[in-house]
């Protein structure tokens, strides 16, 4: 028997710190610059705090490694409940915060209840789906289950105005299920309108190429016709409503919002709703391949992001240091979900493989919307990159997921497929 | 299991095409589109500010320091990134009532939200280094840190120095090219504006890192782009500023003039216009009372009376009389010459003082009791036309090579002056001008230049201010070129003579009474006579008598006789200079208590009208009305 330790996967926990570390840089170069002092003073202890936080997310991964695979199903739906009690919370009695996040205040603590909702929901989804009757996900009543476990606390989110995380827990659907076993045509019918949307905003071209290069791939995969009219039918729609009809169901500001990020330089938006991006990609851009120099970006120093130690603290990184530290980021934290993976694909439970699974959907989806957002491919839209960007609970809460995933993986052989 | 396998590629594939797409965008960023967003980045972030240049300081003829600079505080406000409610802490900072705070930021917000307006200009180090303490706390508070003269001898030298001043309008449409910006300050009169392209170094640049609220963070890259200003040169002048110093609390309750100069080489070691101002006023912005009340004085300050004024140089024009005489053979070379109680033209007799009969004397006694029917019977005999041509040899009628400022020529009239002029006219009309009366003007610059001629024996030196510039870091010396010494060609033997007549003026003549003690020097009273008031008391001095290093002319607008009041000027001037002091002995204390205390210039009646033009611009007309010439 090979002592415990021996079991984890040391590469992950390196990987996690690596980014953890690549944040602190970023964040302590953001507030103590020489023109720290003229900083808003909610952001000028960010980095010491943002350090105990990682005290704590320590302590949080040591405490979960534990515990075992048993303990954590058992605790599965009671850490889910508990969080959408937390949510519900938030929105009686939560503190906004700078329009979008709110806070639970506990004390000296201000949990981010949204955060912890993403870890329960991962948790009782693959709970769920790890039922010996689910047989995967392919029995209709368990996905209809799924989806309604994800929606709860994305209804909740919205309920709070934030759209970002109600997007992760949208995006966690395709994800989970597809791992889960869904067939991969139904999985795509989830996820390409999804794109066409995001087409639809770029070019009404680029959305119908969407529409017939994914109606015409289902057509010929699949030869059914219920689905190649689905296909058709939902990407149209999804195109169209990007296309067209937004003008008309939105109030133009929030038009403005959503288009601004493909020419955020245009004269209406320079000063508006696309400043942001305006800046971000300045700093990026004017890093070029070596960067400026840490505590060196005049941008970062000038504080000319907006929320540059939080959701946009990869510009600070790729100001600074160029693309050899931006792309060193995607190289660890693609690195990282693709040893995700392979814990989840190691584990013979499939809890242990749908908790890693979601956790990867997590990720993924948060650096997506985050790097698509901060580099100009995206709408701005509030969400935190993980591991790097500034933020106690969601530090905390990532941890948590990462903590379960290696405590799991580390007992792989403990939780025997035949022992429930 | 196959599928699951599958499936888990799938995942990792998708994974993975996210990250490229992720890089390719990042790449694209940083790599192919890094120029555009280096030049946004640098025009958002990266400011270039001028650095003033330190202005070059000004030194004495000892290496005393005169003026240099000192950092002047301006607080600027940017509207936009003020927060309303900092406001009365810095009302408070600056210690001014709310309200004037309130009303100046509206007034740079009706100019500009997003530029900074220089709202309190002034501010003393205190209340800068106080407001900078706080800073942090007061967005869109800022300061310009400029320069301003400081003045650091008890001298003023006004018309000699001038002033400096922020840049207005015309000037800087017209100088903008050679890289003068708005708020730059020049030297608008005297050595500042002179010697302007000397004294203002060139600019430099620094570079700094702007947060997103206008505020300077930090210097960009460490400063590793800036330029550093390049100061202007130090300028070592001639001065004497114990001397000046001196000439000025001697002129107090008069106006007039006085012109002191090393004989040798031109060199200036006083400069007095009197009344004058002090420079300091200008060092920062002046207020518009004091300038109304410099421009609308009736003695008026802002005119340079050493340069601009004429007046007749009445008995010291003898020494130049007697020159001419001998050098045209008018007065007999070695006999004793005439100097009888009167002298007839036509149906009028020319006076001598107190219409006194010296009958035959020696030409040196003959200046040593300021004969005048001498002169008159040297003028009858001289064509005007030729006197004209020696007084120009010395220097009179024409403008004097000087590095400064405006001058008039003065008036020296020849035949077709008194043609043009008078129509018909007689020799009544000219006689006077032998005695340096009459239809002529002299400037107190031009009678030291003579005066300078006499001491050194014929030759009229070039006036000037700056010995050398010197460049404060690299200690490179530029040497001023004044022009040479001109030889006016009168005889040395002639010269000699004249030389003798004014030390005797000194020894037992009209000077008697203002010897410097222990030193011999020569010297020539003068008195103006001025039909239009009080007489004008001119005095020329030179000394040591042997070899001269100082030159005096002082002229005192309606203040009497030359010997009572220009005369104790110049002497104390030069005593101060030869051995840098006063001597104590009663006769001094005696002057020096009488010029100070009870010689004056008759107060002028009429305040004149206050001109509608800037001071500046109306110099070089001057204020004609300062000393009438009088009509014979």
């Amino acid at each position: 028997m090979n002592a415990w330790y021996r079991n984890i996967d040391w590469l992950t926990v390196l990987s996690w710190l690596v980014l953890v570390g690549m944040g602190l840089v970023a964040i302590y170069s953001s507030t103590h610059g020489p023109g720290a002092e003229h900083l808003h003073a909610s952001v000028q202890q960010n980095f010491y705090r943002q350090l105990a936080w990682l005290v704590v997310a320590a302590g949080v991964l040591a405490g979960m490694l534990l515990l075992t695979p048993r303990t954590l199903m058992l605790g599965a739906y009671p850490l889910y409940g508990l969080t959408l009690v937390l949510l519900v919370a938030t929105i009686f009695m939560g503190r906004e915060v700078g329009g979008g996040t709110r806070w639970l205040a506990l004390g000296p603590i201000r949990l981010q209840a949204s955060e912890l909702a993403k870890v329960g929901t991962v948790l009782a989804v693959a709970r769920l789906l790890s039922d010996r009757r689910a047989v995967s996900a392919q029995h209709l009543g368990y996905v209809l289950r799924a989806a309604a476990l994800v929606a709860v606390p994305a209804v909740l989110v919205l309920l709070q105005n934030d759209t970002g995380t109600a997007l992760v827990f949208i995006g966690l659907i395709p994800i989970v299920l597809f791992w889960g076993g869904l067939p991969v045509s139904l999985i795509l019918l989830m996820l390409v309108p999804g794109l066409a949307l995001y087409a639809g905003l770029l070019s009404v071209w680029a959305a119908v190429a969407v529409v017939v290069i994914f109606t015409a791939g289902m057509w010929i995969g699949t030869r059914h016709r219920l689905l190649t009219l689905l296909a058709g039918g939902l990407t149209t729609a999804a195109g169209a409503i990007a296309s067209f009809a937004l003008v008309h169901v939105l109030r133009p500001h929030q038009v403005a919002r959503i288009i601004s990020f493909t020419n955020p330089e245009a004269e209406e938006f320079r000063q508006g709703v696309g400043f942001h991006l305006v800046q971000s990609k300045a700093a990026i851009g004017s890093g070029g391949i070596w960067g400026k120099g840490f505590m060196e970006g005049t941008q970062t120093q000038g504080a000319y992001i907006p929320e540059q130690s939080t959701d946009f603290v990869f510009s600070v990184i790729a100001e600074e240091f160029g693309l050899v530290g931006g792309g060193l980021v995607l190289i660890v934290m693609g690195f990282f979900l693709l040893r995700l993976i392979k814990l989840g694909a190691d584990s013979k439970h499939p809890f242990g493989s749908l908790v890693a699974a979601g956790a990867v959907g997590v990720y993924l989806i948060h650096t997506v919307i985050n790097l698509g957002m901060v580099m100009g491919m995206m709408p701005v839209v509030g969400l935190p990159l993980p591991f790097l960007s500034y933020g106690g609970s969601a530090l905390v809460s990532y941890t948590l997921l990462l903590a379960i995933v290696v405590s799991i993986h580390m007992r792989r052989d403990s939780l025997s497929i035949y022992g429930y | 299991m196959e599928s699951y396998r599958l499936r888990v590629r799938l995942f990792a594939i998708a994974v993975l095409t996210v990250f490229f797409v992720l890089a390719g965008r990042l790449v694209y960023l940083q790599v192919f589109d890094s120029e555009t967003y280096w030049g946004t980045s640098q025009s958002n972030a990266v400011r270039e500010r001028p650095v003033m240049p330190a202005r070059g300081a000004l030194y004495d003829r000892g290496g005393t320091l005169l003026v240099d600079n000192a950092p002047n505080y301006t607080l600027m406000l940017t509207p936009r990134y003020v927060d309303e409610q900092t406001l009365p802490e810095l009302a408070e900072l600056l210690g001014v009532p709310d309200s004037v705070v309130t009303s100046r930021l509206q007034e740079a917000r009706d100019w500009s939200s997003l530029r900074p307006s220089r709202v309190f200009s002034d501010l003393d180090f205190e209340t800068y280094s106080r407001i900078q303490e706080n800073l942090y706390r007061l967005p869109g508070v800022s300061f310009d840190v400029g320069a301003r003269r400081r003045y650091h001898t008890p001298m003023k030298a006004t018309h000699a120095l001038g002033y400096v001043r922020e840049i207005d309008q015309t000037r800087l449409a017209r100088l903008r090219s050679e890289g003068y910006r708005p708020g730059d300050r020049i030297g608008i009169t005297g050595i500042e504006a002179a010697f302007e392209s000397e004294l203002r170094g060139s600019y430099g640049s620094e570079f700094v890192v702007v947060d997103v609220r206008g505020m300077e963070v930090q210097s960009y890259r460490g400063g590793e782009e800036d330029r550093t200003p390049q100061s202007g040169y130090d300028l070592h002048l001639t001065i004497d500023h114990e001397v000046q110093a001196l000439a000025e609390s001697l002129f107090v309750n008069k106006r007039g003039a006085a012109v002191a100069l090393d004989p040798s080489s031109g060199e200036i070691i006083s400069f007095v216009s009197h009344p004058d101002y002090d420079l300091s006023l200008f060092a920062s912005a002046v207020p518009g009372a004091v300038w109304d009340s410099l421009r609308s004085a009736p003695e008026d300050p802002l005119y340079n009376r050493a340069t601009m004024s004429g007046f007749p140089p009445g008995s010291t024009w003898k020494p130049f009389m007697t020159l001419v005489g001998l050098e045209e053979g008018i007065i007999p070379e070695n006999q004793l010459v005439n100097c009888p109680a009167g002298y007839r033209v036509g149906n009028r007799v020319f006076r001598n003082h107190q219409s006194k009969n010296h009958g035959r004397i020696s030409l040196e006694k003959a200046m040593e009791v300021s004969c005048n029917t001498l002169y008159y019977d040297v003028m009858m005999k001289l064509d005007v036309n030729t006197w004209a041509d020696w007084a120009r040899k010395f220097g009179f009628g024409e403008h004097a090579p000087f590095d400064i400022g405006n001058q008039l020529p003065g008036l020296i009239p020849d035949s077709s002056y008194f043609n043009r002029t008078y129509g018909r006219w007689t020799a009544g009309y000219t006689v006077n001008l032998g005695i340096g009366q009459g239809d002529m003007s002299v400037t107190p610059l031009q009678m030291a230049r003579y005066t300078a001629a006499l001491a050194n024996g014929g030759s009229l030196p070039s006036p000037h201010f700056v010995r050398y510039a010197e460049h404060p870091s690299t200690g490179e010396r530029i040497l001023a070129e004044p022009p040479p010494s001109s030889s006016i060609g009168v005889s040395p033997a002639y010269m000699d003579r004249v030389r003798e007549g004014m030390r005797r003026v000194m020894e037992s003549g009209t000077g008697q009474w203002l010897n410097i003690p222990g030193i011999e020097s020569a010297g020539k009273t003068g008195t103006s006579q001025n039909p239009h008031g009080e007489n004008h008391s001119v005095f020329i001095m030179f000394a040591p008598y042997d070899d001269p290093e100082i030159a005096i002319a002082v002229a005192v607008e309606n203040a009497g006789y030359g010997g009572s009041v220009a005369g104790p000027i110049a002497s104390f001037m030069a005593e101060q200079y030869l051995t840098g002091t006063i001597a104590d002995t009663w006769e001094r204390r005696y002057w020096m208590d009488r010029v100070i205390n009870e010689e004056r210039s008759e107060p002028l009646e009429q305040p004149e009208a206050p001109d509608e033009t800037s001071p500046e611009d109306r110099q070089p007309e001057g204020a004609p009305g300062a000393v009438p010439v009088s009509h014979p």
